[in-house]
Formats: C-alpha cells, structure tokens, sequence
C-alpha cells in the first residue's frame, strides 16, 4: 500500500511519494513520511512495512557516517543500495524478510542514480522506477513521460503527476504528494501542493 | 618486582610510562631490510630490494599485492607480514563482497592499523615485529601510509621504513620537489633505498597510478612510458 516513484534526470535525481498509510482497510495516517534522507546528497523512498523501511534506513544512515568519518568521502549511491540488499537478503534466508521495498537515489561523483533494493536482497540499477501498490498506475504515466536526458524541474512535474495517477485509482495511496529533488548542490523536499 | 623473563606475559606501564615490549617490536621492524615511497602528482612509487639471492632458493617478493589498487611492503619479522598481507587481501575483498566496489586505500589502513594496536594492549601477545608501507590508487585520489608497530599511521610525500630508514627519509628530505616525475621519483626512491642499504639484489618497484596497483622491475618501471 504505497506509491513511490524515482528518476534518474540529466542534472539530478527526483523521489515521490504519496502520504496514506494503512491500517488494514482502514487509514492508518494521512500525514506520513516516505522519503528518507540518507545525507545531503542521497534519501531512500520506502514502501511496504513500515516499521521494517525504518529500522534499515536508520542503520544505513548510522552506517553511512560511520564510514564517511572513517574514510573521509561519502557513500556512493550503489554502496548505500548495496548495504541495505545485504541486509534484506540475510533478512530472507534467514526465514525473517523485511516485508519492505526501497529505491535509493542521489548524486555521487559518478553522477545522478537510481537503484532498487527489493524484498529478496535484489539490486537494479535503473533510470527511473516505482514501487507500492500504486505502482502499476505509476509506471502507466512514467512510461509515457520518461525520457533519457531530463532536467529535475521536468523530472519532479513527471514525478508528481505518476503518483497522483496512482492515488486516482489506487485505494492503498493518497492523502498528498511528497517530492525531493536530488541535485549536485543538495536536496530539498518541494511543496506539492495540497491534498489531492 | 616480576622473576626475569616473565615481563612478556604482561602488557603494560613501566613506571616512567612506556610499553617496553611494543618498543622491542618497533626495534624488530628496525632490522628489516628497507622500503621507500614517493608520491607525486597522480601517482606513488614504492621501491625494495629482494634478498640476496641464493642460487638454491627463488628469490623472495618483498612488494605484495592486496587488491588491483593497492600494494604493501613490509620490514620486518617476515611470518608478520605475511600475516597483515593476509589480512589486508581478506579486508579486500570482504569490502568487494559488501559494496561491490574496490577498498579505498585509507579504509584498508585504518583497518590494518587497528588490527596491530590490539596486540599492544593485551598481556600474553606478543606486538607485531613489522612496519608496513601501503600505497595505492582509489576514487579519492593516490596515497602512501606508512604503518609501524603501535598501528601509528602516517602519509606524506615521501616515507621510508626498515635498516638505516633514517639516512633514507634524510636524503628525502632534501632532495624531493613537489613536482617530480614518475622517472625521478623511482630513481629518487632508488637512491634514497641504496643510502639505507647496499646491495646488489634486485630492485622491485610498486607503481600505484589509476586506480591502479603494478608490480615490476627496475628496469621495465624506468622503461615504462612515464
């Protein structure tokens, strides 16, 4: 129950999410947060069960600036998605998953990524993508609109309108759009606008 | 006061503050035979001579490879070495394991350097009787450490461990230049090694450039394209 979507954009990298959390069939929250920074340049959008995304993105986070005073230079994008499938995939073969899907996004000196860290500890690398119940209706509109080469500005408008198509139809999402903007210079949460 | 010959078992003060079995140890790594590297703009050089060679034996490397990117020469207390070496090839590939990506070089240091400090706070160790010269190439940029005894970690322009590494580091010290060549910083390194030593041996030398760490001889390293 969720919709999050990533891009992969010339100048950056765009993460969006809707707002709802469920509680069975029932709204569980109207106001949640989906889109996580791991530091200025790098934020994971989790999908699934909650409390599993939070626990993962809190070590990686813990993990990450440990790494970074120790060695003096930040994760790259691939290292993070790296950590956080390791994690998931010890979390299946031991008979214990965590019920959780993350993309992971950000600018690193290798430029603008996106990967994807499933369930099953899988990593892909990819130019934009969905995840969430939403994320059928998602990708509808992404598939549409992506191309290769887009400034973030384009990106976030893409973003915006895949997840709003997603909470049109999908009874699992709603209650607003949340977007971060990834760029060299840093990350910041745009205003969406209202709830829709 | 501890029966003589017991002061092994026990890793600590003596009353004017020093860990005398650590300094026993850094006075082993002293009688390695030497290693020198230099640093210059976008690449390290390390330079050591092998042992005299026995026509019985094969000669002995002296310059070891961790990973693609990094290289280590130890003075010392050989089975000490190889040890580290052991280590650091583990630390390299359980980091490619990890992140798929190659260690970066000041990770596998710190690593290494932890890995020697805990054998000087136990009783019952005996301190590893081996200094460490690391270079390599990594994302960040080309770097030497210099690893003794304590885990004490240094980088710099230039370093030199092993026999007589001071007469070496002194002639580093007056004759590097900021802007030397990867020619003139083998044949510096050269020159600064025969200072240390002499000897007719041969000469490998380590070249860390690119991200990436090769293992030659003198003469194809003065040869190569540099």
């Amino acid at each position: 129950m969720t919709t999050i979507v990533a891009l992969r954009c010339a100048d950056g990298v765009v993460l969006a999410s809707d707002r709802r959390a469920s509680k069975g069939g029932m709204i569980g929250s109207k106001a949640v947060k989906k889109i996580y920074p791991i530091d200025g340049r790098k934020a994971v959008a989790i999908a699934g069960q909650l409390s599993d995304a939070n626990y993962l993105v809190n070590l990686v986070k813990a993990e990450a600036k440990l790494m970074e005073f120790n060695r003096g230079f930040p994760l790259t994008v691939k290292e993070v998605a790296k950590l956080l499938s390791n994690m998931l995939y010890s979390g299946m073969r031991n008979y214990a998953p965590y019920i959780t899907e993350l993309l992971v996004a950000g600018v690193d000196e290798t430029g603008p990524n996106v990967f994807e860290a499933d369930i099953s500890g899988a990593v892909t690398d990819e130019m934009f993508t969905s995840s969430g119940s939403g994320s059928p209706m998602a990708y509808g509109v992404l598939e549409a609109s992506y191309r290769e080469g887009l400034t973030v500005k384009e990106g976030a408008e893409i973003a915006k309108r895949a997840v709003r198509s997603a909470m049109e139809r999908d009874p699992g999402s709603g209650n607003g759009v949340q977007i971060m903007v990834i760029t060299e210079k840093g990350s910041e949460f745009l205003d969406a606008g209202g709830a829709a | 006061m501890l029966p003589r010959g017991s002061e092994g078992a026990y890793m600590m003060y003596t009353p004017d503050g020093r860990l005398v079995q650590v300094e026993y140890a850094a006075e082993a790594a002293k009688y390695g035979s030497p290693v020198v590297a230099v640093r210059g703009k976008g690449f390290a050089v390390m330079v050591a001579r092998t042992k005299e060679p026995d026509p019985l034996l094969d000669p002995m490397e002296k310059i070891h490879m961790v990973d693609e990117n990094i290289g280590i020469a130890g003075a010392g207390f050989t089975g000490d070495i190889q040890l580290l070496v052991d280590q650091a090839r583990v630390e390299a590939q359980r980091h490619r394991l990890v992140f798929e990506d190659p260690i970066d070089v000041k990770t596998l240091v710190n690593q290494l350097g932890q890995f020697m400090y805990q054998f000087t706070r136990y009783g019952n160790v005996r301190p590893l009787g081996a200094s460490l010269i690391v270079i390599g190439s990594d994302r960040v940029g080309t770097h030497i450490f210099q690893l003794d005894t304590r885990g004490l970690l240094l980088s710099g322009k230039a370093l030199a461990i092993g026999k007589n590494s001071e007469a070496a580091i002194s002639l580093l010290r007056d004759e590097y230049r900021q802007e030397i060549s990867m020619k003139g910083a083998i044949n510096l390194a050269v020159k600064a090694l025969s200072s240390a030593e002499d000897g007719e041996s041969p000469v490998e030398v380590g070249i860390a450039k690119g991200m990436s760490f090769k293992k030659m001889c003198l003469k194809d390293a003065l040869e190569s394209k540099e």
